[in-house]
């Protein structure tokens, strides 16, 4: 009995087929007739054929990658020759085409499926019979073969294609199968019977019984929904920034006092307040809710296709008596379910390629000081609106000669040709059409027919496919696409007060800190972690937030792995894990190395998401403390932040930024700065009151504090004197140009007072 | 009030005629004439400066709200932001221009389409107010600048500085503009 998932893939696998049958009985018949374009039509007909018998065996369907073989084996063959296809071989292809979509067909629907040995013979008569074009057999004379059984309408039901054809098309079925496939090929010699001739329980507009109703739905216009969504989150931040507003209006009122004049106005305010909140939690839920709906019509995980290649890895490694043992790494990541269903295809060569021809025996592999046992890796990431697969194995690598040789004895490059290429052009040579090193066609390989696929299904996606190799160690297929839809889980964390992403495909465990777990080197921190130990970073420093911390006693900590590295990760707080839609960040900030990308949280804010592989390379033990000066500027707006840090920085300050007086302490309690450059009027606490708690403090006393301010009154420099700033500017001094110079002033004043 | 159609009592067909040529130079004057001659740009204070944007690139003014910063970014990224399912980034004009303060906080996001397909905001002290230059003025000014900032003496002997969005906006060029 097939599980799950397995039903759902063989589901699919039968839309795939029929489409590909489709195009498989177009293709018969343009060559039957004679086509001017023979080679490239015989190349589609290749692949179509390989992608059935490689999709059959990665589903177990063996008898299907056998029937397929089969068909290949009668069809591949006449390839080179120059006469149209016989006749008798198209029908013979078609009616066992047929079959065999009866038979996947009846597979799905848990029905006996039509038996296969009569289509065989067919093959086989095919195959034997002299191909000197016999004249053409009657298309209206039935040809069942010996004890064929024809596949019943209720087996093979109408596919949509054919309901697509539309009421009035007076469209010609063959006897044998009531295949879409044959219905929609205009010129299928075993046409004949009418489709008005059909009883009324075949008309093409009714459906199986069980099978929901679907509507045809293009993708622009679900992307376009999704952008809709956006929108309306967006809507929802809106409300939120309505009722903070309100917030505001009652605190004021409040600093007003409780008077009867205002009573009015406060019950109000304090009701649409009420109402305000409501509303936004009812549409961050409808959000939400249209959000999933539409990442269900459109995206599916990546395991629904990964997790069958296991099967086809095991079936193929013990038909060649291999050891191989395959590593999946991000496949909870949903990506666009056509892009999935294109790619079934295309991993399912890359993978019986590396099986059969990447990776070596167990013999050969101990020989060569390899583990027995061959590790394939797939792995699946997307950053941004760009999909990336590596599809990666420990083996032989590409052998440069065997490629040069194979092709040359195909015809696909001539040795001169050959002196002129590089290393990684020759490599390219396992793409062309027809390339091969095996001499032997299995049922494998051998036919020439595989990575040309891949390129083309990759291609057809408008991405690229990249190979890279290196003798004796393996190979690595790297598959890059665009993926406008898909969504990835990503661990939600907070330091200071910025919430930032990680990928949890890179997040192995997550644990309180023990202080006695925590070692402190001369240059680095170290974690015990199950008896290892791991570096240990804190998250704010390595995003430039704040000096390195040691963490607290119950701080949280993520254990993150990524390109075989790991690391312990101090983080503030562990906000929880979701399921984001990560988006591509702005051009301005797209290049930067620590960023996958942005999604937006439930409530509309943005999250950043940080690449795992550059947190785990950010190896920051031998580095040297530099003697550079550093400041803190403590200021409520962004942009003044921004402006001061370019001044300061510019001065050859490391800058450090806090958003408030509190923030502002807690940076100080961990790290010395060299100076304070701190806005006056912040809410919570001012400028002053932050200068007074910095004086109050044995560590801080001494560090010189310099107010900004937008008013340049003489009451508020005398009141930050009186509070023990060292210096005081306003706005406009900064607009001249004296933040340096004053932040070079105060130090030097204090350094003199403390001499 | 309803508006009255004027009685006049023309006393001769040359007078109505006179009159009736001047209505139609008067409805012949297209439309645009004016704006023809004149660039409309959006102008607000950077310090203690005046600039100046083409009207036709500003897309809307928003408050410099929910605004997400990107750590490690460049000095002159504020952060990125959410403008009608897109994200932007939102950058400080001040620290492009290699300003160095501002008289006000800024409260203001001018998002702007510089024209390579993709809308950036920049911070403003204030909603900027609309005016007009003459496009000769403009065209000359344009042929002497050296860079991103167009310097204009505006009629009224004003001082402004017309910014090209989209020299200003190419990677190449920002943070390297040092403005006098």
């Amino acid at each position: 009995m097939l599980d799950p998932l397995m039903e759902q893939l063989l589901a699919g696998f039968v839309d795939e087929a029929q489409e590909i049958a489709g195009r498989l009985t177009d293709q018969l018949i343009e060559l039957e007739k004679g086509s001017d374009r023979r080679a490239q039509v015989f190349d589609g007909l290749a692949r179509g054929l390989h992608t059935l018998k490689g999709s059959a065996a990665t589903l177990g369907l063996d008898a299907l990658a056998d029937f397929a073989h089969r068909m290949e084996d009668v069809a591949l063959p006449l390839r080179d020759s120059q006469a149209p296809l016989p006749p008798q071989v198209a029908d013979a292809l078609l009616r066992t085409l047929d079959v065999w979509m009866a038979h996947l067909r009846a597979v799905n629907a848990k029905l006996d499926p039509p038996a296969l040995e009569a289509s065989h013979e067919l093959l086989a008569r095919a195959k034997s019979a002299p191909h000197s074009s016999p004249a053409p057999q009657n298309p209206a004379a039935p040809q069942n073969a010996p004890g064929q059984q024809d596949p019943s309408p209720a087996q093979s039901p109408p596919s949509p294609r054919g309901a697509l054809a539309g009421d009035g098309a007076r469209l010609l079925v063959g006897e044998l199968v009531t295949s879409p496939s044959a219905v929609l090929a205009p010129d299928a010699p075993n046409r004949r019977r009418r489709l008005e001739d059909r009883g009324p329980e075949e008309s093409p507009q009714s459906l199986p019984a069980g099978e929901e109703q679907a509507w045809r739905v293009t993708t622009r216009q679900v992307v376009s929904l999704l952008h809709e969504v956006e929108r309306l989150r967006e809507v929802r931040l809106h409300l939120e920034e309505r009722r903070r507003e309100i917030e505001r209006a009652l605190q004021q009122l409040d600093r007003l006092g409780l008077k009867a004049d205002n009573a009015e106005a406060r019950a109000v305010l304090f009701s649409t307040r009420r109402s305000l909140t409501a509303d936004g939690e009812e549409a961050a839920d409808i959000v939400a809710s249209m959000e999933d709906g539409l990442k269900a019509i459109s995206t599916m995980p990546v395991r629904t296709v990964l997790e069958p290649l296991r099967r086809a890895v095991r079936d193929l490694t013990q038909k060649q008596g291999k050891l191989v043992k395959l590593s999946v790494v991000g496949a909870e990541v949903s990506l666009d379910r056509r892009v999935l269903e294109a790619l079934r295809a295309p991993l399912v060569h890359l993978v019986r390629n590396a099986v059969d021809h990447g990776l070596e025996t167990p013999e050969v592999r101990e020989g060569r000081g390899k583990h027995r046992e061959g590790a394939l890796t797939i792995r699946v990431e997307q950053q941004g609106n760009m999909l990336f697969i590596e599809v990666g194995d420990d083996g032989n690598g590409l052998d440069v000669q065997r490629i040069k040789e194979a092709a040359m004895r195909r015809g696909l490059a001539s040795e001169a040709e050959f002196t002129a290429m590089s290393i990684s052009q020759i490599h390219q040579i396992i793409f062309r059409p027809g390339f091969s090193t095996r001499t032997e066609v299995t049922d494998i390989s051998g036919r020439g027919v595989g990575l040309d696929v891949v390129r083309n299904e990759i291609q057809g996606l408008n991405g690229q496919v990249e190979v890279q190799s290196t003798p004796g160690q393996g190979t690595r297929f790297i598959l890059t696409l665009p993926a406008e839809l898909g969504s990835s889980p990503v661990l939600v964390v907070r330091c200071g007060e910025h919430q930032l992403g990680i990928p949890m495909a890179a997040v192995e465990s997550s644990r309180r800190t023990t202080t006695v777990d925590v070692r402190v080197g001369r240059s680095r921190l170290q974690l015990r972690h199950r008896e290892e130990l791991l570096p240990l970073q804190d998250f704010g420093a390595l995003m430039g937030l704040r000096q390195p911390e040691v963490p607290f006693e119950g701080q949280p900590i993520l254990i993150l792995h990524s390109q075989g590295k790991r690391l312990a990760l101090s983080v503030d707080e562990v906000m929880g894990d979701k399921e984001l839609v990560i988006r591509p960040l702005p051009a301005e900030v797209r290049d930067m190395p620590a960023y996958q990308g942005a999604a937006t949280l439930a409530r509309g804010e943005l999250v950043l998401i940080v690449r795992a592989d550059w947190v785990v390379n950010q190896d920051r033990s031998g580095e040297s403390v530099t003697a550079t000066r550093r400041a803190l500027v403590v200021d409520d707006s962004l942009t003044a932040r921004a402006l001061h840090r370019t001044a300061l920085e510019a001065g050859g300050y490391q800058v450090h930024t806090a958003s408030n007086g509190r923030q502002a302490l807690e940076q100080l309690r961990h790290a010395a700065y060299d100076v304070l450059v701190c806005d006056i009027g912040m809410e919570e606490m001012d400028g002053f009151q932050l200068t007074s708690a910095v004086r109050q403090r044995s560590e801080t006393d001494s560090m010189p504090v310099i107010l900004v301010s937008a008013r340049d009154s003489a009451a508020d420099r005398q009141h930050g004197t009186e509070v023990g700033a060292d210096g005081f500017l306003s706005k406009k001094d900064c607009v001249a140009g004296r933040l340096l110079a004053e932040v070079a002033s105060v130090i030097t004043r204090r350094k003199g007072s403390a001499a | 009030m309803k508006r009255q159609p004027l009685d006049l009592d023309l006393d001769s067909t040359a007078e109505r005629e006179l009159l009736e040529r001047r209505a139609q130079r008067v409805r012949e004057r297209p439309q645009d004439a004016v704006e023809e001659s004149v660039l409309w740009v959006a102008e607000f204070p950077v310090g203690e400066e005046t600039y100046a944007i083409p009207l036709e690139m500003l897309r809307a003014a928003v408050p410099l709200k929910m605004v997400t910063p990107v750590p490690l970014s460049p000095p002159h990224v504020i952060g990125i932001l959410r403008f009608q399912g897109q994200i932007l980034s939102a950058l400080s004009l001040a620290s492009i221009l290699g300003g160095r303060g501002w008289r006000e906080d800024p409260a203001v996001l001018l998002v702007v389409d510089p024209g390579f397909g993709r809308l950036v905001a920049l911070d403003c002290e204030r909603i900027p107010k609309t005016a007009s230059y003459p496009h000769p003025l403009v065209a000359e000014a344009r042929a002497r600048a050296q860079s991103a900032v167009i310097e204009l003496t505006v009629p009224g002997m004003r001082q402004v500085n017309l910014l090209d969005l989209r020299r200003l906006m190419d990677r190449r060029n920002v943070g390297d503009v040092r403005h006098a």
